[in-house]
């Protein structure tokens, strides 16, 4: 177990290590003068441009950039955004909290609805149930996730007044949680129907209801908890799909958490800001998908032995 | 043994073209008309739609539906119905366009890596299994950081962020066809490396990987509506879905009409090629066709 957890861990080392250096890449693979770029709106003068470049650094070779970028990380500064002028970590950890609500919210939803309606499925396999759940589920997967926030924003907002537009309350986390939670429970529905059909097919859930066990026992001992494996090994996916639609979510509902920074950032072609958001997000779902992994050897011994 | 050979010949001569067997499931069936009326409203667009896309006041200013206006009109007085026939065109353009980068790409990786081996499959995997970790989005926008925003750069950013996936599928197709007796057939009379690649490997990893890209038209129209709506992608006045759902904001409780038909439009689009995916599965993978 001790070997796995390690080798999982240098994996994702690698990982955030290649990151860094995709990060001081990206800059110098903008067409033209990236400092003009990011300056463009400011007028500068000629010497202020130079005397900015120094200050980045980004006259020196690419190694001397890269080494100080990573001497300044380990003192944990992700250097300052243009726009604003503060320090990029500071911007992000203020940031990060509303989306790590919205994370946990619309996992939560997205594991109550998805499996309840992916196990329902799999047990009426072929009646109306499934069929229906199954409807769902492939109408929920093709529905843009912006699309799904602005009709739940017009019926429940909007006509209904029941909750507000935008906001930063619990209140106005409800309807953005929804509308990610909902696009992702109809992803997890289809993958755990599918994982428990085999689960149901397999001979020691037969042998169990030919023993003649309670059919209840049957299935939250025997079935649900083989079934269920498969399904939280594809969560670590799945969280990252999830990090990915919150960017857009909390664009359409105004959420103020590192997506709608992002896109902000990329619309003012803030360089510094889209180089921590990049590292930062890829940390982020990097070791989070470690804890999944680990997780998921706990669970299932036959991982950590392979 | 009489009656393995019949079954082989049956199977040889008496399975029917794959287009049949797509027909008989109902996803696949539902998912190729779905498709087709894409293809073919795109292709005919300037007959279908019934005003020009772009031209303002073709009616009265935010109408709601009506005979004259099907899909009513948007705060410039344009054909929501028009514009939503043309943004076909775009979607089924940036569909293709995306696909064909991540698919060429993925590709070249993934039979230089499965068929290379040893260091070179290493590291080249391990950049995929980096960036893939990245999620696509992530990948999308720090391509648009670089080149700009704009519909062209997005459809070409959405495609370099497929190209980890395509990359993965091709590296574990190739896999399996290394160790099979024809490969090894050619590797021992002495064929070069360019003559394996794309005489023996390239013909054996190409047909499941086109049925893989169909699949991925629908993830890359998603993603591309998903950067125009954010105002990334696609800019004013095209027609474009994502855009139109976009500028649609403002007006959602004046003029709802604008912002459910290309939400519609889009979620049918995607609707079918998953369907059409789901079905070719099915007919793939027979195992599937019970559940």
């Amino acid at each position: 177990m001790l070997r796995y957890l390690l080798k999982r861990i240098l994996a994702a080392l690698v990982t955030i290590w290649i990151t860094t250096i995709a990060v001081t890449l990206l800059i110098h693979a903008v067409p033209g003068d990236p400092v003009r770029i990011m300056y463009a709106k400011f007028q500068s003068t000629p010497e202020q441009i130079e005397e900015i470049r120094q200050r980045l650094g980004l006259d020196q070779p690419i190694w001397v950039q890269y080494w100080r970028y990573m001497e300044r990380l380990f003192e944990g500064d992700l250097g300052r955004s243009i726009v604003g002028d503060q320090p990029v970590l500071d911007i992000l950890l203020t940031r990060f909290p509303p989306t790590v609500a919205l994370a946990a919210t619309s996992l939560a939803i997205a594991v109550i609805i998805g499996m309840t309606l992916g196990f329902l499925a799999a047990y009426r396999r072929g009646t109306l149930v499934d069929m229906g759940a199954m409807v769902v589920a492939i109408v929920g997967v093709s529905m843009p996730h912006f699309w799904l926030g602005l009709l739940l924003l017009f019926f429940f907002a909007l006509e209904l007044g029941w909750l507000p537009v935008a906001g930063s309350d619990w209140r106005s986390l409800i309807l953005p949680a929804l509308t990610l939670g909902l696009a992702n429970a109809a992803v997890l529905a289809r993958l755990t129907r599918s994982a428990m059909i085999d689960i149901f097919d397999q001979d020691f859930v037969r042998t169990a209801h030919a023993k003649g066990l309670p059919k209840t026992l049957v299935l939250y001992r025997h079935a649900l908890r083989s079934g269920l494996v498969p399904v939280v090994a594809m969560l670590g996916l799945q969280f990252a799909y999830l990090m990915g639609g919150a960017i857009v979510v909390e664009n359409v509902f105004a959420w103020n958490g590192v997506g709608r920074l992002a896109i902000e950032a990329v619309f003012a072609r803030d360089y510094p800001l889209i180089q921590g958001f990049i590292l930062f997000f890829a940390t982020v779902v990097v070791v989070v998908s470690v804890i999944i992994d680990v997780l998921y050897a706990v669970v299932d011994p036959r991982i950590r032995y392979s | 043994m009489a009656a393995g050979a019949t079954k082989a010949k049956v199977e040889a001569f008496g399975r029917p073209p794959a287009m049949l067997a797509l027909l008989k499931s109902p996803s696949g069936t539902i998912g190729l008309i779905l498709v087709a009326m894409l293809v073919i409203v795109a292709i005919l667009a300037p007959f279908i739609a019934p005003f020009d896309p772009l031209r303002m006041a073709s009616g009265p200013r935010l109408q709601p539906p009506s005979t004259a206006h099907i899909f009513g009109t948007d705060d410039f007085g344009r054909d929501v119905f028009s514009r939503i026939v043309f943004g076909a065109r775009l979607t089924l353009q940036i569909g293709t366009i995306a696909v064909g980068i991540s698919l060429t790409a993925g590709l070249l990786i993934g039979l230089v890596a499965g068929y290379g081996g040893g260091w070179v499959e290493r590291i080249l995997m391990r950049l995929v299994d980096v960036l893939f970790s990245f999620t696509e989005i992530v990948i999308a926008l720090a391509c648009l950081a670089i080149f700009g925003i704009g519909l062209t750069n997005a459809m070409i950013a959405i495609g370099i962020a497929s190209i980890p996936f395509y990359a993965r599928v091709t590296h574990s197709i190739v896999l399996v066809e290394k160790n099979k007796p024809y490969f090894e057939a050619a590797v021992s009379a002495g064929a070069g490396h360019v003559r394996l690649l794309f005489h023996h490997l390239l013909p054996n990893v190409l047909p499941t990987l086109i049925v893989v890209g169909t699949l991925g038209v629908s993830t890359a129209v998603l993603a591309a509506a998903g950067l125009s709506f954010l105002g990334l992608g696609a800019q004013p006045p095209a027609p474009e879905w994502g855009f139109m759902l976009s500028s649609s904001r403002d007006l959602i409780s004046r003029a709802p009409w604008m912002m459910i038909f290309p939400g519609l439009a889009i979620m049918v689009t995607v609707l079918g090629f998953n369907l059409l995916g789901d079905g070719i599965r099915e007919v793939l993978d027979p195992r599937q066709r019970s559940r």
